[in-house]
């Protein structure tokens, strides 16, 4: 490879790719996260599209960088866009140090659109597509070419990587593209983006094994790792892919996997699976958890193990299916009718999701309750590298059950008996003498049909004691930054990256943060009220309207007076960026005051 | 285990019908048909509605559940899929079936699973004061709609492969019924689906009504209940003239919903030792092989 000093090393990039649904911005992303990690990057990627299969504004994002980044970054190095309406939809992301590949297939580029400096490669993709190919469906693969060369690609990693692609599509759609990109990587010659002579330099390094999966893929394998064996599912954006994930894989471990007619027999049938034992998820949006309220309740209240994925998405209604949200988190403390024990669960990468999912799983089983994993779609959908899971880090910890020497060992069996933890030894169907009955309704130890006031007040206290239990087990936090930092940051799902990569930029304004991730939302835990106490005012990043997380913690007892509510609801993905200037501005406003009110003094 | 263990477990409750309510006897013929078939008690899964008949599963020694209001379908199918071992009954009223779950009855026999749904159509609702339900005829109350007849339902899902409809006043020939309407899921055939009409003496006493206008189609032997199209005729002809036809409606083959999804190279989910991932490490193997790229 030749090189010359002017081309920076490549240490954090990001490509964005936009045009219209079905342009093919996803499979450039996906094919750039598979080159970049294969010369030992890491990569991040993101999607953005209507809730539609074609048409649409429709943009992908991939981030590749050397270390540790969770999310996607606020500045955008390359931006290829198909067509006017993306440059004018992420001109507002771009610098004129930024370089936008742009098809003007239509027309050049409207003048003054781009700031001055900005560095502009425009070929017609659309139209060699279709004069040479008779197919505007390769215009992305063409673009291709151009892309890779600018971003110091090798061209035959390019030809692997496309073929790894698309071979499984059959020989014709492979050599369809592998044609469209030569074309491509001829075209780039022309334009003077010769081999080596892109706009930067990768220093490649021996890849550790990484692989490339979303938050939605690591639950379902997390888990299938954990003895999960019957899931049922309604398809949902943007919870789908824990269907089609486990569709793919439970059935080869033995598992049960049933698309149901509606979320109402999703849970139903989960609840029905789970009596016999077996360990039982089901996963859903915001819609599909409205419609599974009364089932949730009915597992709470009839002590059944279960987990439920609630993959967030705007709300409320159908609200913007495609967009990130993180506004059922009160549902998931507080829906259903009546008072009933839960647990909640905040992943944060997909990496965590993995780990999270086999914790929810034992859990579920342990305490005999619902357990959610609380998700978003960026969460859910974004793409990430992360290490080979461990495999060694799953312990399967099985729940009180009782087999058939173990029931005849004993003078009497109670389905739900009283017990120190709350927690019911429990028979699975076809265990000798195990005969029982399961209920919603309030009920004896037995099972059977009860209204006495002690028993149901007692029966209410060893449930919620479960949770009391549970506490001293429950997924902890993750911390960052020094413990007596004045700022500190509280956020869930997708804000763990970008509130990570926030903190490093405030470092560098001179903010001194510390930061709780809480993997426990509910019951809440003891470690995230202390956060609080120690740090002299903490943001609180909501993705919904309410500010769902910082009622929560004052509800729980936080000192309010100590929490900004931060909120955001227009269904647009954070970047660290938005947010640094947003605790800017906030710190400055603070410092202003506290000046005023020293004048006043 | 040869013997059964003398540990003591739940005593099952006596029933809360009205005297005289058919419930009762569907009871009676249910206890009498498990013993017939030889299901052991702690082979058999009762899952039940709510409604009047949605207690039942109390009143038997077993493993039963009480599901929520429509949802005893989706419930008892995760049960049999979870573990197809076990004999799996689902039970509940005209109206849990018909109103609020009749969407889970339709993909029931959609998907075939073998599991018996017994339905006790009382033609209203018992439990909540004589309210119209699905079944109701025009006239009752201020009902002005025909009601909906399961066996026509049943009959128009080409995947249906068990209909019968007895009647609580015939104790013999339910018990006929019932008992194979238990050979068909023991057998793995699919979805047995039993209606029997067991009048409400409170609210809707139809006892007298019903004796009238019942058709037993098992006594006519011009009739062929493996022939569909017959079936569908001869129902329709039967209700146009103002009866209602009992017996056994119609017997076809369909293969079974957990004869298609349940793995059988692996152990049953249910029954799987999950102590051990690594049984399956070849499958996590895969994946990341997979996403590697």
């Amino acid at each position: 490879m030749t090189s010359t000093n002017s081309q920076p090393v490549l240490e954090d990039i990001s490509v964005i790719v936009a045009g219209q649904g079905g342009d093919g911005s996803l499979t450039v992303i996906t094919m750039l996260a598979d080159l970049f990690r294969n010369v030992g990057l890491n990569v991040y990627t993101e999607r953005d599209v209507a809730s539609r299969i074609r048409g649409g504004h429709a943009a992908a994002t991939m981030r590749a960088f050397i270390g540790e980044k969770h999310c996607i970054g606020s500045h955008i190095d390359l931006l290829v866009a198909l067509d006017e309406e993306a440059v004018e939809k992420k001109v507002h992301q771009i610098s004129s140090n930024s370089i936008v590949v742009f098809d003007d297939s239509s027309g050049p580029l409207r003048s003054g659109l781009l700031l001055e400096g900005t560095k502009l490669y425009a070929a017609p993709f659309n139209r060699i597509a279709m004069r040479t190919m008779r197919r505007e469906l390769y215009k992305n693969s063409i673009a291709f070419g151009i892309v890779g060369r600018l971003l110091g690609l090798e061209d035959e990693a390019m030809r692997q990587t496309f073929t790894k692609r698309f071979e499984r599509r059959g020989q014709i759609i492979l050599d369809y593209n592998i044609e469209a990109l030569e074309l491509g990587l001829h075209l780039a010659d022309e334009m003077g983006i010769k081999r080596g002579e892109g706009k930067y330099r990768i220093e490649q390094t021996e890849p550790e094994e990484q692989i490339l999966v979303m938050g939605n893929e690591s639950i379902a394998f997390g888990f299938m790792a954990a003895g999960g064996r019957f899931f049922t599912g309604y398809p949902i954006t943007p919870s789908t892919e824990v269907l089609e994930t486990l569709q793919k894989w439970l059935p080869r471990c033995g598992g049960v996997v049933r698309q149901t007619e509606d979320e109402l027999a999703g849970i139903n049938m989960a609840i029905g699976a789970a009596l016999t034992g077996v360990r039982t998820m089901t996963a859903t949006s915001g819609p599909g958890i409205s419609l599974m309220q009364e089932g949730v309740g009915h597992a709470g209240s009839g002590e059944v193990p279960l987990v439920i994925v609630d993959c967030q998405r705007s709300g409320p209604s159908t609200g913007m299916p495609t967009k990130p949200e993180q506004s059922d988190l009160n549902i998931m403390v507080f829906g259903g009718h009546g008072d009933f024990p839960r647990i909640v669960l905040t992943p944060g990468h997909p990496d965590d999701c993995f780990y999270l999912a086999v914790d929810a799983t034992n859990l579920a089983d342990k305490y005999q309750c619902p357990v959610f994993i609380a998700m978003d779609q960026a969460l859910s959908q974004n793409i990430a590298s992360v290490k080979p899971f461990n495999l060694d880090k799953v312990k399967v910890v099985p729940g009180k059950r009782l087999t058939a020497e173990e029931v005849a060992a004993l003078d009497t069996y109670k389905r739900y008996s009283f017990s120190e933890d709350g927690i019911s030894a429990f028979a699975a169907p076809g265990t000798p003498g195990g005969m029982s009955l399961v209920t919603g309704n309030e009920h004896d130890e037995f099972g059977l049909v009860s209204t006495d006031p002690k028993n149901r007040v007692k029966m209410m206290d060893k449930r919620f004691h479960k949770i009391e239990e549970a506490k001293k087990e429950l997924p902890k936090g993750r911390h960052f930054g020094e413990p007596d930092a004045p700022i500190g940051f509280i956020g869930i799902g997708m804000m763990y990256g970008v509130i990570l990569d926030a903190r490093i930029e405030l470092e560098k304004r001179g903010y001194n943060t510390q930061y709780l991730q809480p993997r426990t939302l509910w019951p809440m835990l003891d470690e995230t009220l202390e956060f609080i106490d120690r740090c002299e005012r903490v943001y609180v990043i909501d993705l919904n309207a309410q500010g769902q997380i910082a009622h929560l913690l004052m509800h729980q007892g936080a000192d309010s007076s100590k929490i900004i509510s931060i909120r955001r609801y227009d269904g647009l993905p954070y970047r660290p960026g938005y947010l640094v200037n947003q605790i800017v501005e906030q710190e400055e406003k603070l410092n202003n005051d506290d000046k005023k009110e020293a004048k006043a003094q | 285990m040869t013997t059964p263990p003398s540990t003591k477990t739940f005593t099952p409750a006596r029933p809360i019908w009205c005297a005289g309510c058919g419930d009762f006897a569907v009871q009676g013929v249910l206890e009498k048909s498990l013993r017939n078939m030889g299901i052991l008690p702690h082979k058999l899964m009762l899952l039940a509605g709510i409604g009047c008949s949605g207690t039942i599963q109390n009143n038997l020694k077993c493993y039963g559940y009480h599901a929520l209001h429509g949802r005893v379908l989706p419930a008892t199918i995760g049960a049999k899929l979870a573990n197809p071992d076990l004999t799996v009954i689902a039970a509940g009223g005209d109206g849990d079936g018909f109103a609020i779950g009749a969407g889970h009855l339709v993909h029931t026999f959609k998907s075939n699973p073998s599991i018996m749904y017994i339905v006790m159509n009382n033609s209203n609702y018992g439990l909540t004061k004589g309210q119209v339900s699905p079944t109701s005829p025009i006239g009752y109350h201020d009902n002005a709609e025909l009601g909906l007849d399961s066996m026509l339902l049943g009959l128009s899902f080409l995947s249906s492969t068990f209909l019968a409809r007895g009647f609580s006043g015939n104790p013999e020939q339910l018990g006929r019924l019932m008992e194979a309407a238990i050979e068909h899921t023991e057998s793995g055939k699919g979805f047995a689906f039993l209606e029997v009409l067991s009048p409400c003496v409170t609210y809707y006493d139809t006892h007298r009504e019903w004796r009238a206008k019942v058709y037993n189609l098992d006594e006519d032997e011009s009739f062929d209940p493996t022939s569909r199209a017959a079936a569908f005729q001869k129902v329709i002809e039967l209700k146009e003239q103002g009866h209602i036809p009992i017996g056994r409606i119609f017997k076809g083959e369909h293969p079974s919903l957990e004869s298609i999804i349940v793995n059988k190279e692996e152990t049953l989910p249910a029954q799987q030792n999950i102590g051990h991932f690594n049984e399956h490490r070849k499958h996590y193997d895969q994946f990341i092989k997979a996403h590697l790229g």
